[in-house]
């Protein structure tokens, strides 16, 4: 059985962060991720990433409109270290190897972004995330870090009320091993492919937020998922907001910049929510072009859009047959990015360690990344603030992890018990007599929660999903499979993971239902208005056998009072 | 057709053979070949290694040659030398600026490239220009019987952006039809579009040798009676390293290894002589045997 | 657009040898080569295995053989290299192992990255801020950068067809990254170390992973620029950058190749008279030998002025 002091399952940048650090502290750390590391979404992350580093600018700033992006939901005192910390974390990127676009003065440069004061999002060309992704991979080779590639979660076991580690596939073999750990980091992403279309990629299946979940961890503001205002009609792929950072603008089917009418000040580089929701309106009143509106890069010429968004004319020429410098691109929105996940304190924990039970979490289990919510986002992330998020958290996280690892001993785990367990949970899929597939239910269950939980929702849409989401719940206990062999079995998977995906999806309807408001992204139009009196507070959710329990937080203020948000 | 002609270093070097077959060839199929004869190397690939603004310079310098004798497109014999030579002008002619900066070099000389050259291979010429039913109206020795394996060489190949395949996705079938249409039977296997191993002969010769026994033994195994090659870098390998790839190997090849002019030659009237097929390493003694072509 | 995807099959529990298996799909259209994958292991066969995430030719999962060239199957638009109804032939990477249908085994593949210690090594205190370096100097790299890892190139390489030992494409464009980066402080160790057998020279210049690299790195011109920096840097004494040296001196001398010049300055004489003996012989007795006296053309002297020009 292997055993680490802390244990990485995922191998995003979240995770690599989290790993890299755990192991410059001195800590026996694995990386367990179930594809490999440069596999990971992250890589899809074009824009840039956030920190504060010009001398108009300030720490402050970049938090204010956090703060403000987030619709006042995101935690005041995670999102001030976020924004002190991005800085030194920027710093060391660029010394581990980050390429980072410069200056004439070959100082780490910086573009403009949407629902910031400044130019502010340090980034590689339109590869920012890719970058990022694979320089943390070359350091983690540098530092030797022991990795499990293509291992599948399939459990968290908790004992006595402690993560003691968890109990994978390995994908290659089929073989089932339980590694013990101290400490547990989970970074294993958002739920992507819970929304069809989604930008994400298709290993994007909520597996960490539902292992959390199912072992007890608390998921919070689950109903707020992001919306890109930009991505590919064909087949849902993103367009970087980078695109509109460096100057392109979105026209209607009558060539009008609509976003002055939206946004007047900050136009289409207003918040995510902001311009997603713009766009809906100008698409549903019959201004749109095949359901969608155009992002117009023409005037950019081929100098910014080769050195800076040279991704983007590939995207749109392959996926588009569209030469971006030539015609404009019909984008629309599209599924993107999970505010949402599994609450953690400022460092990473998924428990109060104050001891006070304002939620319930999983000692020993740690959170960071898109599976996990500090909260910075709140109700609307702002786009280069995911990457900042991974990082700082990210390596909060594992340096937490390794501190806690310190303070305690092993706990006693029943390798075969735990083992046997999963064995007969494959096997009674095995079992099953042929019929329903797990891809019958998937795109079902994406389309019902694009249509009922997107940009614009109400009581009878959301109810619709999460109906709709329940009765697939109750099939799924009957899905099966072709393949039953042992050997890299990804229709095996597709079921482990239409399960992940079915859990969470049910916590997002039952969250979104339950919020009478509307706040970032979560914009009812039963309840146009934000109600700072009755809902300035984190919605709460965790697993009963009798379904999910909903319980409230209040959001922590620490210097900005709620104010009317305008762009 | 009017073609300025760059027939490279190889074919009156390493394969003296050639340069004559395909002058031969050219004349009977009407092609008029002006030579460039103060051209020079177009680098091979070598050149580059110490400096790409080099090899830029040189060809743009020969492009300039021909555009000074009023001639649009420059004629190779040689995959290598067509291969760079299309890099060097996709360079030049994609960015203006840049070909400035070349032709600051060459103001020595009192020459300037315009960016109005197109470069073309005897292969491609064949079939895009004279065309293959003109070629075959030529066919007096039809090839029957012969099955004959192509080996195109990497320049000639990739990368297709550079070679004009958007224009002409064919190309990279073009010696199958020309084999055709001169009445053999082309042989399919998976090492003709592959690297025949000269470029690491004095690197790395035990792996150039592999190369060589595995196109060749793969060929021979699908039923080839010779190889034909547009390349005479491929040649050289193919046939003079090819008893040293056998032995290698520790097996007999055997399979002579043709120029295509000398493929073509055979097919429309000359004789052996003429197309210098007895100065081969490998014999092509069964080559002329099976298609009867007079030795001269 | 319909079009038959021909995979081929291999489940090494069941089977002693892959098969090919035709599937028919009907695709939108943009439908890639992935999208028709997909359908067929989730409508039709859901025992087919492949790699895949992001749909987007930014994770490098899906690289397989499409009609016998290695591609990212989710940039591999269907009607790009298919008219309707053809038969579209996809395999798993070549160069490596098979561990089931189109799912490749890339050890050999990372072990090989991680052979040129893929992480920057700066020398000496780092700044307080970040290092200052040019734009220019950043944006160079963003060509190798681009790599995705996702092993088209190695697939194809056709040295490593001969050679498993050579570093080969993915890792000696990562190798490039670092000796090009001005904040690596190891640049001469590096290029001694690449410069040794399986390494840089051994690229035998086939473009082959210039034509199947998804992401436009261009792996065998990084491999140039390694070595021209190399030979920059004085480690002149291997065989391949005496063969480069020695190549661009005759033609600088000449104009033109003279092939026994390039024979004798590469090899040194006594090695070139044992080398190429056996072939100079037959060569001799086949009337087939390079001119012993080789020619300058007439505006040689143009030519060298051009070359001492550009510092060759």
């Amino acid at each position: 059985m292997p055993q680490h002091d802390v244990l990485v399952i995922g191998g995003g940048l979240a995770g690599m962060r989290a790993a890299y650090k755990a192991k410059s502290l001195g800590a026996d750390v694995a990386l367990l991720s179930k594809v490999y590391p440069t596999r990971s979404h992250s890589a899809a992350a074009q824009g840039g990433i956030q920190a504060a580093m010009t001398s108009e600018d300030s720490w402050e700033t970049h938090a204010f409109d956090t703060v403000k992006g987030s619709d006042y939901l995101g935690d005041q005192d995670a999102i001030e270290i976020l924004c002190r910390e991005a800085l030194d974390d920027i710093i060391e990127l660029e010394h581990l190897g980050v390429i980072f676009n410069r200056t004439p003065e070959g100082r780490i440069d910086a573009r403009a972004f949407g629902g910031t004061s400044y130019k502010r999002t340090c980034f590689v060309a339109d590869q920012t995330g890719q970058v990022l992704l694979h320089v943390m991979w070359e350091q983690l080779v540098g530092l030797n870090v022991k990795s499990y590639e293509e291992w599948f979660v399939t459990h968290l076991i908790v004992e006595d009320g402690r993560c003691a580690g968890c109990v994978a596939l390995e994908i290659p073999t089929g073989r089932l091993e339980v590694f013990r750990a101290r400490a547990v980091v989970l970074c294993t992403g958002g739920l992507g492919q819970v929304y069809q279309p989604s930008t994400n990629g298709l290993a994007v299946t909520a597996d960490g937020l539902a292992l959390a979940y199912r072992a007890g961890a608390t998921l919070m503001d689950m109903e707020m998922v992001q919306h890109h205002p930009t991505t590919l009609k064909s087949n849902g792929v993103l367009i970087t907001e980078g695109a509109r950072g460096e100057g392109a603008f979105l026209i209607n089917s009558k060539g009008e910049r609509f976003m002055e009418k939206y946004a007047p000040k900050m136009k289409d580089l207003a918040s995510r929510d902001v311009v997603s929701r713009s766009e809906t309106i100008e698409i549903r009143e019959g201004r749109g072009m095949d359901g969608c509106v155009l992002l117009d890069l023409r005037h950019l010429g081929p100098e910014v859009v080769f050195k800076k968004l040279s991704q983007i004319h590939e995207l749109a020429r392959d996926y588009a047959n569209v030469d971006v410098l030539k015609e404009p691109l019909p984008i629309r929105p599209g599924y993107h990015y999970l505010m949402g996940g599994v609450k953690t304190d400022v460092d990473g924990r998924t428990w109060d360690a104050s001891g006070g039970r304002r939620w319930q979490g999983v000692e020993g289990l740690f959170a960071a990344g898109e599976c996990a919510n500090v909260s910075v986002h709140g109700g609307n992330r702002l786009g280069g603030n995911s990457l900042m998020d991974t990082v700082v958290y990210g390596r909060r996280s594992g340096a937490a992890a390794v501190g806690y690892a310190r303070s305690v001993d092993w706990v006693a785990v029943n390798e075969d018990a735990y083992k046997e367990q999963e064995r007969r949970k494959i096997k009674a899929i095995f079992d099953k007599p042929p019929g329903l597939r797990a891809a019958d239910l998937r795109q079902e269950m994406g389309t019902a929660m694009d249509d009922g939980i997107a940009v614009f929702r109400d009581e009878e849409s959301m109810g619709n999903a999460l109906r709709t989401v329940r009765s697939l719940k109750e099939k799924s206990s009957s899905v099966s499979v072709h393949n039953k062999g042992h050997v890299f079995n990804t229709d095996l998977l597709s079921v482990l993971e239409m399960g992940y995906m079915l859990d969470v999806a049910e916590v997002v309807g039952v969250s979104a239902l339950n919020r009478k408001e509307s706040r970032g992204a979560h914009a009812r139009t039963d309840y146009p208005e934000r109600n700072d009196a009755e809902w300035l507070k984190h919605t709460l959710v965790s697993w009963t056998p009798e379904g999910p329990r909903l319980d409230y937080l209040p959001v922590t203020l620490t210097r900005w009072e709620p104010q009317r948000r305008t762009y | 057709m009017r073609y300025a002609f760059w027939p490279g270093c190889v074919s009156r070097g390493g394969c003296p053979e050639l340069y004559p077959a395909a002058l031969a060839v050219a004349e009977k199929v009407g092609l008029d070949l002006v030579e460039l004869d103060q051209a020079t190397c177009t680098g091979a690939g070598v050149i580059g290694e110490r400096s790409e603004e080099l090899v830029d310079a040189l060809n743009a310098r020969t492009f300039a040659m021909a555009e000074q004798l009023g001639l649009d497109t420059i004629m190779t014999i040689c995959s290598t030398c067509q291969g760079v030579m299309s890099s060097v002008n996709y360079r030049l002619r994609e960015n203006p600026a840049y070909r400035e900066k070349i032709n600051g070099h060459l103001r020595d000389e009192g020459l300037s490239y315009k960016g109005t050259v197109r470069v073309t291979h005897m292969m491609w010429a064949l079939v895009e220009e004279l065309g293959l039913e003109k070629l075959a109206n030529l066919v007096t020795h039809p090839l029957r019987g012969v099955k004959v394996a192509p080996f195109y060489g990497c320049y000639i190949l990739r990368p297709r952006y550079v070679l004009g395949f958007d224009e002409h996705p064919h190309r990279r079938e073009y010696l199958e039809r020309i084999i055709e249409v001169l009445g053999a039977e082309a042989v399919d296997y998976s090492g003709k579009w592959r690297c025949c191993g000269f470029p690491i002969m004095t690197i790395n010769e035990s792996n150039g040798l592999r190369m060589v026994a595995n196109h060749t033994l793969e060929a021979k195994q699908k039923g080839a009676h010779v190889l034909v090659t547009p390349c005479p870098l491929c040649h050289l390998n193919l046939d003079e390293f090819q008893p040293r790839a056998a032995g290698q190997a520790g097996r007999p090849i055997n399979l002579p290894v043709l120029h295509l002019p000398q493929l073509i030659g055979a097919a429309i009237g000359f004789n052996a002589k003429v197309l210098g097929l007895r100065r081969h390493i490998v014999s092509t003694e069964p080559f002329i045997q099976m298609t009867g072509i007079p030795r001269g | 657009m319909r079009a038959t995807l021909r995979v081929r099959r291999y489940d090494p529990e069941t089977q002693p040898t892959p098969t090919y298996k035709e599937y028919p799909v009907d695709l939108p259209q943009y439908g890639t080569v992935l999208d028709g994958l997909l359908d067929v292991r989730d409508r039709q066969d859901g025992t087919l295995s492949l790699r895949c995430s992001c749909r987007s030719a930014i994770c490098g999962s899906c690289s397989m053989r499409i009609n016998g060239e290695a591609r990212l199957a989710c940039k591999t638009l269907v009607n790009k290299i298919a008219s309707p109804g053809e038969t579209i032939t996809v395999e798993p990477m070549g160069n490596m192992p098979v561990i089931k249908d189109l799912v490749a085994d890339m050890t050999l593949f990372w072990d090989k990255v991680r052979a040129v210690e893929p992480y920057l090594q700066p020398v000496g205190p780092a700044p307080e801020r970040e290092y200052l370096v040019s734009n220019e100097a950043m944006e160079r790299l963003t060509v190798a950068m681009n790599c995705i890892m996702c092993g088209a190139c190695v697939s194809d390489c056709t040295v490593l067809e001969v050679d498993k030992t050579f570093l080969g494409p993915a890792a000696l464009a990562k190798a490039y990254r670092f000796v090009d980066d001005p904040r690596d402080g190891r640049k001469m160790e590096r290029l001694e170390k690449y410069t040794q057998t399986s390494g840089i020279w051994d690229c035998t210049r086939c473009n082959m992973c210039v034509q199947v690299c998804p992401k436009g790195v261009a792996p065998m011109e990084r491999i140039m620029q390694v070595r021209s920096m190399a030979m920059e840097a004085g480690f002149n004494k291997t065989r391949g950058a005496r063969h480069a040296s020695a190549f661009a001196e005759i033609v600088k001398e000449s104009g033109r190749l003279d092939e026994m010049g390039l024979a004798l300055k590469t090899y040194g004489f006594f090695k070139a008279g044992f080398t190429l003996t056996g072939i100079g012989l037959r060569a001799f007795f086949r009337n087939k030998l390079p001119p012993l006296f080789h020619r300058p053309i007439a505006t040689a002297e143009n030519v060298r002025r051009l070359f001492r020009r550009l510092g060759v």
